[in-house]
């Protein structure tokens, strides 16, 4: 399997009859992603684009072999939609919604690292390996099957990028959000260690921004341990402090989340930092 | 959303935290009497948002109750830190034999909270942390079941603490963590918690910051949130649903999402460009939440005249191209301004089409580079 998900992964959408879940599993579907069930409590029974609907994940998992699942449900809900997939046996998940609780992010990540449940986001645009799988929202026309990984914490910014890649020929072997919250599932050292051992994977760009420490942790990672070419791109760099870019994750305070100490740690690592959108693929076509 | 002081304390009390006697004055007028029924001696500290208010000022100490009036007179009104001081605790002035530190904040690295103590109080706990490493202990907390006893024994044990110390200020920390779950905090801080010369334990200061987006499960607060942001235009922001962040330039910048504006400002920047704003839509758009950052941009640029152009770019990847479309057509429509406007439309076909086919009649200038885009919107600006 690539990193996560491919072809075969079998999806499950939680929230699949709300506005937004409706609309991208329909955008999922199109794509060829095998959602093979839905979740919406109350609507248990009906279907949604031939895709039988079900009142709880449980439910739907003593139905179906479900690999992962897509989360779409609204902010007040997550941690219970996340819960209730952790507890139904679901190792993998995607949680697309924004505006998420601080407090039930630290929640969904103690739960699901009791039980073996990986998972990115909150606050992410999804994962895609392109000419495969598509859960959540990016781009198809962004993306081709290709040999460049692109880990970001952004949403429109990572389809940007890979869409910049694109139009240099440039594919992409997978395309990953980790979420542009402070508390988030997987951290981009976690996401690269796959990334070491996965043979599609030739090289990759790292989409960093201002505020926490992952940037820096993975720039330490590429010095020691990753063997393969990296670019990266940090975005904040005349962000003013102490003020919420956005994310809430994208904050700087005091000395620490600085653009700054995030491009500094890649060049130390010998990372080349891309300083606009267009220039990341010039810089991939001389690494790789 | 950071809480005032006496909002904090207020919490503390109903949580079983001992807090000093005190009472809130926003006029002048009610110091005396204030000063007059919580003793002869008392502290007036004004009530502002941020952390430094002793240096600047901020926080006095008087005799009678007639200084009390007239440091009120003095401070209310007054703008300290950039902050402007509508409101005064005035509180019983401590005998201090000792103070401490307590706090407990999100550990963003391993996403979980950590709760943090210290034998030394009343300066900046970064400060103690460089000074005096060994009077700092601090252990991160499973969000699931919360802080235990046991837990909060063990860190003050860590740093010295015994007997009826040790236990009371252990209870005071359990709480002080309740308090930061309750409210799904970001930070809850007492600093200084001051042990009298009586060997009572009372938190002298508190800091409490709530998480934004919880503030559904807190309703009372969810409207001073917006009240208190002192940006009018950033208030705005808040209101319809989008990230604003005034700047000094002379480039009106939207897109949709965090990562890709601040992109856009740093592109902007590099070029020789000077940013007006920040201003982030978020993803999942809809015709009003682009409608109102659209608006709130034009009106910007009415009032303010350094603004030369607008610079607006929209990564199409699941909000539908015709409320995107729409949204900027109706804000154009509605205010009425000469500001050039400038439009990047990218992303999933064939929504990037249709938004662009949508908009080609309208008076903006669109462009499906952001290279471009931006070339033009800085030639425009220095014009």
């Amino acid at each position: 399997m690539a990193i996560f998900v491919d072809r075969d992964t079998n999806v499950l959408v939680q929230g699949i009859t709300g506005r937004l879940g409706a609309l991208q599993a329909k955008l999922m579907l199109d794509y060829g992603t095998k959602i093979v069930a839905g979740v919406t409590p109350g609507k248990g029974g009906q279907t949604q684009f031939g895709i039988p609907v079900y009142d709880s994940v449980q439910e739907a998992v003593s139905k179906h072999r479900i690999d992962a699942s897509v989360i779409y449900v609204p902010a007040s809900f997550v941690q219970d939609a996340a819960f209730e997939a952790i507890d139904a046996g679901i190792k993998f998940m995607v949680i697309i919604t924004d505006w998420v609780p601080l407090h039930s992010e630290m929640k969904v990540k103690a739960y699901a690292k009791s039980r073996g449940t990986c998972y990115i986001g909150p606050n992410t645009p999804g994962i895609m390996v392109p000419g495969q799988t598509s859960l959540g929202m990016i781009s198809p026309s962004a993306v081709m099957p290709g040999g460049v990984a692109v880990l970001s914490r952004s949403g429109t910014l990572t389809d940007e990028i890979a869409s910049h890649l694109l139009e240099q020929g440039i594919g992409q072997s997978v395309v990953v959000g980790l979420g542009g919250d402070s508390v988030v599932g997987l951290r981009m050292i976690e996401v690269l260690k796959l990334l070491k051992e996965d043979k599609r994977t030739k090289g990759v760009v790292i989409v960093g921004e201002i505020g926490g420490t992952m940037e820096e942790e993975a720039a330490e990672y590429c010095k020691i341990e990753f063997d393969k070419p990296v670019v990266a791109f940090v975005a904040g760099r005349t962000a003013p402090r102490g003020k919420v870019m956005g994310h809430a994750g994208a904050i700087i305070m005091g000395e620490r989340g600085t653009a700054e100490s995030k491009i500094s740690a890649f060049q130390s690592a010998d990372v080349p930092v891309a300083k606009t959108l267009w220039e990341v693929p010039l810089l991939v076509k001389k690494m790789v | 959303m950071r809480l005032y002081e006496y909002e904090g304390k207020e919490i503390f009390k109903k949580f079983g935290i001992p807090i000093p006697k005190g009472r809130l004055v926003r006029i002048w007028e009610e110091a005396r009497q204030a000063a007059t029924e919580i003793g002869e001696e008392v502290v007036v500290k004004s009530q502002i948002l941020t952390g430094g208010r002793g240096k600047a000022g901020g926080i006095k100490i008087v005799k009678t109750p007639e200084d009390a009036e007239k440091i009120a007179q003095e401070i209310l009104g007054m703008e300290l830190e950039g902050y402007k001081v509508n409101s005064l605790l005035i509180e019983e002035k401590l005998d201090i034999a000792n103070e401490m530190y307590m706090g407990v904040t999100v550990d963003d690295e391993n996403g979980v909270p950590t709760a943090i103590v210290s034998t030394e109080g009343g300066v900046e706990i970064e400060e103690v942390a460089k000074r005096n490493p060994e009077k700092i202990a601090s252990r991160l907390i499973d969000p699931l079941y919360g802080i235990r006893s046991y837990e909060a024994i063990d860190l003050w044990r860590q740093v010295g603490l015994t007997g009826e110390t040790l236990t009371s200020a252990s209870r005071i920390l359990f709480q002080l963590y309740n308090v930061f779950a309750s409210y799904d905090a970001r930070i809850a801080e007492i600093n200084p918690l001051v042990i009298t010369s009586e060997g009572k334990m009372i938190a002298a200061d508190s800091r409490c910051e709530i998480d934004d987006n919880s503030l559904f499960r807190h309703p009372e607060f969810k409207d001073l949130h917006i009240q208190r942001i002192e940006n009018l235009w950033e208030r705005e922001g808040v209101k319809g649903g989008v990230n604003y962040v005034n700047l000094e330039g002379n480039i009106a910048v939207m897109a949709n999402g965090a990562g890709l504006t601040m992109s856009l400002l740093d592109i902007i920047k590099a070029a020789g460009g000077s940013p007006a704003c920040f201003l982030d839509t978020g993803g999942g758009l809809s015709k009003e939440r682009m409608k109102n950052g659209v608006s709130l941009l034009l009106k910007k640029a009415i009032s303010d005249a350094r603004i030369k152009v607008i610079l607006l770019m929209v990564r199409m990847m699941i909000s539908p191209p015709d409320a995107v479309a729409e949204g900027v057509i109706e804000a154009i429509k509605e205010v009425k301004v000469k500001t050039p406007v400038i439009a990047v439309i990218r992303g999933r076909e064939p929504y990037q089409k249709r938004a662009q086919e949508l908009l080609k009649d309208s008076e903006i200038s669109l462009y499906s580079s952001v290279e471009e885009g931006i070339r033009e919107a800085i030639k425009i600006a220095k014009e």
